[in-house]
């Protein structure tokens, strides 16, 4: 045993260049995953509302750091394998048999993955309390907290990448038992088939790439975005994937056969090296251009979020304070019901601003091409539902409306206006099914919300009416039976704000819960049926959610950048040690130093860049989606988001090409190495 | 007319710590004329591939001069000896130092298209050497599809495709089997009865004695030198044959 534990760690340390950054990697996931389990299951997140968002979300950010740290270990294990399986091959030479070799294997991983995980775990340990700090920043909350080593994180921290090392460990083990140990001692040896363009799956990748662009851009209900999203992700993965393994390469044959472009200083060595180079590295720049994306749509969105939050408590809260209390009959539509609940409000909170007040009854339905189906009993059949035409038709009387707007409009008694928020509208009349026809006087596209629809992320019309009980006369008041399948909900909302800021909001809370019985109109179902939303505690919740989803964005974007940043490195180390060769070779038969030197930059540069640029266009054609998702989430500051966009792509690209900066020199040192024996 | 004259040439090398010296070559004189065929022999160690390295300027000596056609490369910057070795210099090696990256065609036209010479001409200088050489049907295949004698010749057509004043050849039968050895050898032997001036570092007597001239290295120093005359190549490996023994066994210097 000793034996082996001293043949390993020389392994490990011969090929440091190799074993310390994965052992680093794998202490970066091991460390993450502790972080989010262990906050996952702070006290603190439980103090405050807005945190049960992050409670749901952080579990999921701990499976996608499993997930993706098993199949990236995976990838960075296999690329050291490669590079070590002359080594092997060399010991079992020299006598070492299978068993011998898979216990050497097992030790040596033994001994990265304890080293991964106990490090991790520490560093884990160690920067909780920062990324709690950071969490409680982001979501404004003071908060007090102490130190604390969370046991049930270690354990299922422990368990989980321990599981994933012993996975690695039995692959190895399988490969020594798998494989021939000639074939082991040969295998870096072997001359390597030149690449072949696959024109099918070039062509299939651009295909793909163009139809989820196609998607991406043409999608228009935010509702329909989310299944559509899904796909589109899906075809921009594999096309990712085909078009850097297989598009490059067909790319390069193309210009290899166009002899008066490749027969040129500038471009003979790097179009015919750079077939191989994307050959071997298509999958994992393919990967790192995924990464990239990933991580930059989920910075670039929640940031915007984050920022724009203010901008979008401000929407969907208009006032400071808004009541709504549903009417459960006709016959309490009327003026002494209002106004006791009025003079009672005022008795509450006396100092109101800015007083709106009307009545508005909601139907949902199906919008057709001039008005909208309530009862779905009306349809042929069920079929015909359009899921994006499902919406909601609000109805307020004239008086009222002119009342909240402080204009005034003429109309007849068969004529009304529309208000559309998420929806067009184009006919010259509109019916609610089984009412008369109204003439429509004006379309006033996004003109106003009321209320709760701020809140809504499907289709909405408000309809303005000077008779409002004509309009109406032939609709059940909802007694939560939906006998009819013709009901209107009718509500009573009274909404207004406050001088003197958050704390005055705030002391509202508790005598309007207290007097729920009073002012909402009488019970339904054992309940009383009343909605009181004050802003300011609206805000926790905000914040809670969107610098939250940041949060776990940031968290998941350093897993993903250490990735990227892996695999970059262990690109440039391996072609390192490729181009060793060529670069002794190209020197002999006349290139310059500088010139050799220039153009391996220039297809490293290529190779490397290439990734970025095509995360940038991702980016480009996910942004129209981003946006129409965002604005699901009350988002509407399109400049914002573009500028958050665009700065989230260079600072990334900065960051790219310092890593790209650092990790050429370990390329460097190791080309210019060893030097030419003739 | 000599092409290539060597004059009191040194090479010390430090090691890496500085502290111990090899003096690799200690004092190398000899010239050779053009349309010559020269074969340097001499022990393992002995500074063979240092000499080469340096007569391609590949390497630096620590004094002494090289003159290429009356010109001194040990003075040129680095640009300009690139270029003088593309223009002027062609190579043969032990190992054939073909990019596995290139059919062996793209490897025959590389230092022609680091000139910048357009794509017809380099055709038309190929067709001559591939047929030559024999090896017109390989044009299309990589280097890891062919054999080691055809992958050298695809080596020797590289260095010729540039008409190069000198080819240099540093144990060019190294790698091959004797049967390959004895084709690359007479194809060299032929290139010489075309006027192609070659300079040779060989282990091999059998290879030397294709060879105009064989010059002896030892101790960093021309130790002897044997002209062919008009003997034939069974005669000179005979010769040579003999010298080597006498170096074996400490002899005088002829
Ligand atoms: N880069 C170097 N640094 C230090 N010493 C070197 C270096 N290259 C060669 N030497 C030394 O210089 C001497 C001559 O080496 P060289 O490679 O020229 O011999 P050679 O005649 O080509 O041998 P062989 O026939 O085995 O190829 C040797 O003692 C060698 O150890
Ligand atoms: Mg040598």
């Amino acid at each position: 045993m000793k034996l082996y534990l001293k043949l390993a760690l020389d392994g490990v340390r011969k090929n440091h260049r190799l074993y310390f950054p994965y052992i680093l990697i794998g202490s970066v996931m091991v460390m993450m995953h502790y972080i989010l389990a262990a906050l996952s299951s702070t006290p603190m997140l439980r103090q405050f509302e807005g945190g049960g968002f992050l409670r749901a979300m952080l579990p999921m950010g701990m499976w996608v750091v499993v997930i993706f740290a098993a199949f990236f270990l995976f990838y960075c294990n296999s690329f050291i394998i490669r590079q070590r399986n002359r080594e092997l091959g060399l010991f079992s030479v020299l006598g070492m048999s299978r068993k011998n070799l898979s216990l050497l294997m097992l030790t040596e991983n033994l001994l990265t993955a304890g080293a991964s995980i106990t490090l991790g775990m520490l560093l884990g340990i160690a920067l909780e309390k920062l990324a709690e700090l950071g969490m409680v920043r982001l979501i404004a909350e003071e908060i007090s907290y102490e130190m604390r080593i969370d046991g049930i994180s270690v354990i299922r921290t422990a368990v989980l990448f321990g599981g994933i090392y012993l996975l690695l460990t039995l692959r190895a083990i399988f490969r020594v038992w798998r494989t021939d140990p000639l074939h082991l001692l040969q295998s870096t040896a072997v001359g390597e088939k030149p690449p072949k363009a696959n024109w099918l799956f070039a062509g299939l990748g651009a295909g793909l790439l163009i139809w989820a662009y196609h998607l991406a851009i043409s999608i228009q209900q935010p509702l329909e975005a989310l299944t559509t999203f899904f796909v589109a992700v899906v075809l921009v993965i594999i096309a990712t994937y085909l078009l850097f393994i297989a598009g490059s390469v067909a790319l390069c044959r193309l210009l290899q056969r166009n002899r008066r472009y490749y027969y040129k200083p500038n471009h003979f060595i790097s179009v015919a090296t750079m077939v191989y180079r994307m050959k071997r590295n298509g999958a994992g720049l393919a990967s790192i251009c995924i990464l990239l994306t990933v991580v930059l749509v989920m910075l670039s969105s929640t940031l915007s979020l984050c920022i724009g939050a203010e901008d979008a408590i401000l929407t969907t809260y208009p006032h400071d304070v808004l009541i709504e209390t549903h009417i459960p009959s006709r016959e309490q539509m009327t003026g002494e019901n209002y106004a006791a609940r009025r003079a009672l409000l005022r008795e509450l909170a006396p100092e109101q601003v800015n007083v709106q007040e009307y009545v508005r009854g909601s139907v949902s339905g199906m919008f057709t091409e001039d008005g909208i189906i309530i009862d779905a009993g009306a349809l042929e059949d069920l079929s015909m539902v359009v899921m994006e035409n499902i919406g909601m038709v609000y109805i307020v009387s004239q008086q009222d409306f002119e009342q909240l707007t402080g204009r005034t409009y003429t109309l007849a008694a068969d004529e009304c206006l529309l208000l559309t928020s998420r929806m067009d509208y184009a006919a010259p009349t509109f019916t609610l099914q089984g009412g008369a026809p109204l003439r429509v006087q004006a379309v006033m596209p996004d003109a106003w919300q009321l209320g709760a629809d701020a809140m809504n992320m499907f289709p909405a019309l408000t309809l303005v009416t000077p008779d409002f009980a004509g309009v109406t006369a032939h609709l059940a008041i909802d007694d939560n039976n939906y006998a009819s399948g013709m009901e209107m909900l009718l509500a009573w909302c009274y909404a207004f704000d406050v001088p003197g800021g958050a704390e005055s909001q705030l002391a509202l809370y508790d005598p309007l819960k207290n007097h729920v019985r009073d002012l909402s109109f009488l019970r339904r179902h054992g309940g009383y049926s009343f909605s009181l939303s004050i802003r300011e505690m609206k805000r926790v919740g905000f914040y809670g959610t969107y610098g939250g989803l940041f949060f776990i964005g940031i968290m998941l974007s350093i897993v993903f950048i250490a990735a990227a940043v892996l695999i970059i490195y262990y690109k440039q180390v391996s072609e390192g040690y490729e181009d060793q060769k060529r670069f002794a070779i190209m020197q002999k038969v006349g290139m310059t130093k500088r010139e050799i030197r220039r153009s391996i930059n220039s297809q490293v540069l290529t190779v490397f860049f290439a990734p970025l640029l095509l995360a940038g266009l991702h980016l480009t054609f996910a942004f129209p989606l981003m946006w129409k998702l965002l604005m699901m989430l009350n988002f509407s500051n399109m400049p914002l988001m573009i500028v958050v966009t665009a700065c989230s792509f260079v600072v990334f690209g900065v960051m790219y090409a310092a890593v790209y900066k650092m990790t050429s020199n370990a390329y460097y040192a190791i080309v210019s190495g060893k030097q030419d024996n003739t | 007319m000599s092409i290539l004259e060597v004059n009191h040439l040194q090479k010390v090398y430090t090691t890496r710590l500085g502290s111990a010296k090899v003096e690799a070559l200690r004092s190398v004189t000899f010239s050779v004329e053009e349309g010559e065929f020269v074969a340097i022999m001499g022990e393992s160690g002995s500074g063979k591939t240092t000499l080469l390295n340096i007569l391609a300027a590949l390497d630096k000596p620590t004094s002494g001069s090289v003159l290429l056609d009356g010109q001194d490369l040990t003075g040129l910057k680095e640009s300009a000896v690139a270029a003088f070795r593309r223009d002027n210099l062609g190579f043969v090696f032990q190992e054939f130092n073909l990019l596995d990256t290139f059919t062996l065609e793209d490897n025959i036209y590389l230092p022609l298209v680091l000139a910048g010479r357009p794509h017809r001409e380099m055709q038309q200088y190929l067709s001559p050497i591939a047929h030559q050489l024999g090896i017109n049907d390989l044009l299309k295949k990589y280097p890891y599809e062919v054999s080691g004698g055809q992958k050298q010749r695809a080596a020797v057509a590289r260095a010729l495709i540039t008409h190069p004043k000198l080819i240099l050849a540093d144990e060019p039968t190294g790698a091959l089997d004797s049967k390959s050895s004895d084709e690359l050898l007479t194809i060299l032997g032929d290139l010489h009865r075309l006027g192609q001036t070659i300079l040779m570092v060989t282990h091999s007597v059998k290879a030397a004695s294709h060879a105009s001239r064989v010059l002896f290295i030892k101790d960093g120093e021309v130790f002897h030198q044997i002209y062919r005359g008009d003997v034939t190549n069974e005669q000179l490996y005979q010769k040579i044959s003999d010298t080597l023994t006498m170096l074996a066994t400490g002899g005088e210097r002829a």
